[in-house]
């Protein structure tokens, strides 16, 4: 059972990274991607293929190096954000909102059919398999999960103080004002294109090293483990965690993965009829993706808008400091006061 | 005989069934402003409710395509009524993701429904026949056939009937078309149940086609209607006919130089070229500029 849950999980904690990633496209940027799932996968397959070795016949693939799995994920990342600037350059450059979504739509169901169907890529629909204990020897079986999983959540963990701090900071704010207004933005000098350019290229690296992740998870990968619409999961749990807040993605991640496409792994499957249980699952979704969007399209914590230093949020560590700066710095108010105290 | 001649003919007889999903999805865009990803299902609805009347009552074929535009009459005004009016004040794009949910929640019930596995109407596939330089079946030229007649409908619908001149008028702008006097609820909810009716048939049409049919035969179509419509002109019916048959024929000339897995690929080829070159439609006046619904 323990183990059980570790690989739950897991799963979404790698999830949580790629949600993270897409909803620096959708969530700051306002581009609804469709093809970020294909980023993914991008990522699993050069992670597998860069550490396994030589392809064995029939297996077939390209390159086929036994790199280090650290190594091999930075690699991949790199690959996948290449990849996605081609893409994103195509459809970032002149469209917008819908036709955006459709030209990702297009993107990946293309590369789905030609990773299917042309096998020298990625051995085509049999898929790549081979990669297991990437964290190099000394652990069994067994305590391996748990040592994985650790390394994921830490790595979810650094994902997240890079993004949140990115929302933060002056790029972050700029993204947002770039999606709410693009003319107004534009006329405060504010170059669109390249901004939601390098968003899309950040969110399709997140996307690349969360599949560096799965392939080290799964080991094994073929085109029956991505089809291009598992990416609704990801959009109905930054639709429930809160889009363009990376604390709500994280929560909404776990929320849908543990909670919500765990819990109706139960719903009874007979062996008759197999495709029933992955059926409802998938409904559930779809109902989930349309009353978050009818009724509370903000998420459960909505994104916070507005920080610019000013009227942020303030913690209680920065209103102390904060305290004393301004007693410092304005010594012109206590004159006045005194002056006061003087007329009295 | 050509090969180049053959593979020409099966183009146009996609084509055909192409234009009709291509325009059902375009009237719905131009009056609702809606990409409605759930345009394949509809499709899947009609192949599946000729599927059923042909195996459950044996009947003709004429009996099955009427109950298949019957039954994605129905899907469309549904689509409509639980969806597309809930969502109206909201953005175009919040609307897409809604139906990006209803696809899903469509395609699964349909699986659950009649199962994973594929099945196929019980019809004669038709005899080879030769026409000119083109090798058709009787079956394909029943099909392109019954396309052309429904396009005329279609043409005579917009521009002899009352409605017809309702849903240009709302397309252009509902509101306006509003205070004049038209009911606009009432019109787009006829133009649903149209584009409906259009999808079902060409989802029995290519259901008899290709051949088999499972839950997900329109998912596959819906990229190729999309393509059509956006290459031709979104939202504009003429356009989007034009765009289908252009992307039919390039669609069969490519595929004689490969194989017929690589069609969406050259789809994708094809709408990339088009968005880039003319993102407002091949066959819609203006220049290049940053499209958005």
């Amino acid at each position: 059972m323990l183990q059980y849950w570790t690989a739950i999980l897991t799963e979404a904690t790698i999830f949580g990274v790629l949600a993270l990633g897409i909803d620096m496209i959708w969530g700051w940027a306002g581009d609804f991607d469709l093809s970020a799932y294909a980023y993914f996968a991008l990522g699993v397959y050069m992670t597998i293929i860069l550490t396994v070795g030589k392809a064995k016949s029939p297996v077939e693939y390209v390159l086929g190096w036994r790199l280090p799995y650290l190594l091999a994920v930075v690699i991949a990342v790199v690959v996948v954000v290449a990849f996605a600037s081609i893409i994103g350059a195509i459809a970032l450059r002149n469209l917008r909102d819908v036709y955006f979504s459709i030209t990702t739509l297009g993107a990946v169901w293309a590369i789905y059919y030609m990773v299917e169907n042309f096998t020298p890529l990625f051995n085509g629909y049999n898929g790549v398999f081979g990669l297991f204990d990437p964290m190099g020897g000394g652990l069994s079986y067994n305590t391996y999960h748990y040592y994985f999983f650790g390394f994921c959540l830490l790595v979810l963990f650094l994902v997240y103080l890079v993004v949140q701090r990115l929302s933060r900071s002056p790029f972050g704010r700029m993204v947002r004002a770039v999606r709410d207004d693009e003319r107004a933005a534009s006329v405060y000098g504010r170059n669109v294109f390249w901004t939601k350019y390098r968003t899309y290229l950040c969110g399709a690296g997140l996307a690349g090293l969360s599949g560096g992740l799965f392939a080290a998870y799964i080991g094994a990968f073929s085109p029956l483990d991505w089809k291009p619409t598992e990416i609704f999961v990801l959009y109905a749990a930054i639709l429930v965690g809160g889009r363009g807040n990376p604390r709500g993605v994280v929560l909404g991640s776990f929320i849908v993965y543990v909670g919500f496409v765990e819990m109706t792994r139960y719903i009874p499957s007979p062996a008759a009829r197999p495709e029933l249980g992955p059926a409802l699952r998938q409904i559930l979704i779809g109902v989930l993706i349309i009353l978050m969007l009818k009724f509370r399209p903000s998420g459960l914590l909505p994104e916070r808008l507005g920080t610019d230093g000013t009227n942020a949020r303030r913690t209680w560590r920065d209103r102390l400091w904060r305290a004393t700066v301004v007693a410092d710095s304005h010594p012109d108010d206590e004159l006045v006061d005194t002056t006061g105290g003087v007329e009295t | 005989m050509n090969i180049f001649w053959i593979s020409i003919g099966m183009g146009v007889a996609t084509a055909a069934i192409l234009a009709l999903s291509a325009v059902a999805f375009t009237l719905e865009y131009a009056v609702s402003r809606v990409v409605n990803l759930a345009h394949g299902e509809v499709l899947t609805i009609g192949a599946y409710a000729a599927y059923v009347a042909d195996d459950n009552f044996h009947q003709n074929v004429y009996v099955c395509a009427v109950i298949a535009t019957v039954a994605g009459a129905l899907a469309g005004m549904l689509l409509n009524f639980g969806l597309i009016e809930r969502f109206r004040n909201q953005k175009p794009l919040s609307t897409l993701i809604a139906t990006l949910g209803a696809s899903l929640i469509l395609q699964n019930l349909l699986l659950i429904g009649f199962g994973g596995a594929s099945v196929s109407y019980g019809f004669a596939q038709g005899t080879l026949l030769h026409v000119g330089p083109f090798l058709w079946t009787t079956l394909t030229i029943r099909v392109m056939v019954s396309a052309v007649v429904v396009a005329g409908l279609i043409y005579a619908l917009l521009q002899r009937t009352r409605l017809g001149k309702a849903l240009r008028a709302v397309s252009q702008n509902r509101e306006l078309a509003q205070v004049s006097g038209i009911p606009a609820r009432s019109v787009v909810m006829q133009t649903w149940a149209v584009s409906g009716a259009i999808s079902g048939f060409a989802g029995f049409l290519y259901g008899e086609t290709i051949g088999t049919i499972t839950p997900s035969v329109g998912n596959g179509f819906l990229l190729l209607s999309i393509t059509a419509a956006v290459g031709g002109g979104l939202g504009r019916p003429y356009a989007t006919l034009g765009g289908a048959l252009v992307l039919g024929l390039v669609m069969s000339i490519a595929g004689t130089y490969t194989s017929s897995a690589y069609q969406l690929v050259i789809a994708f080829g094809f709408l990339v070229v088009m968005l880039l070159i003319k993102p407002n439609g091949l066959f819609v006046r203006g220049r290049a500029q940053t499209v958005r619904a």
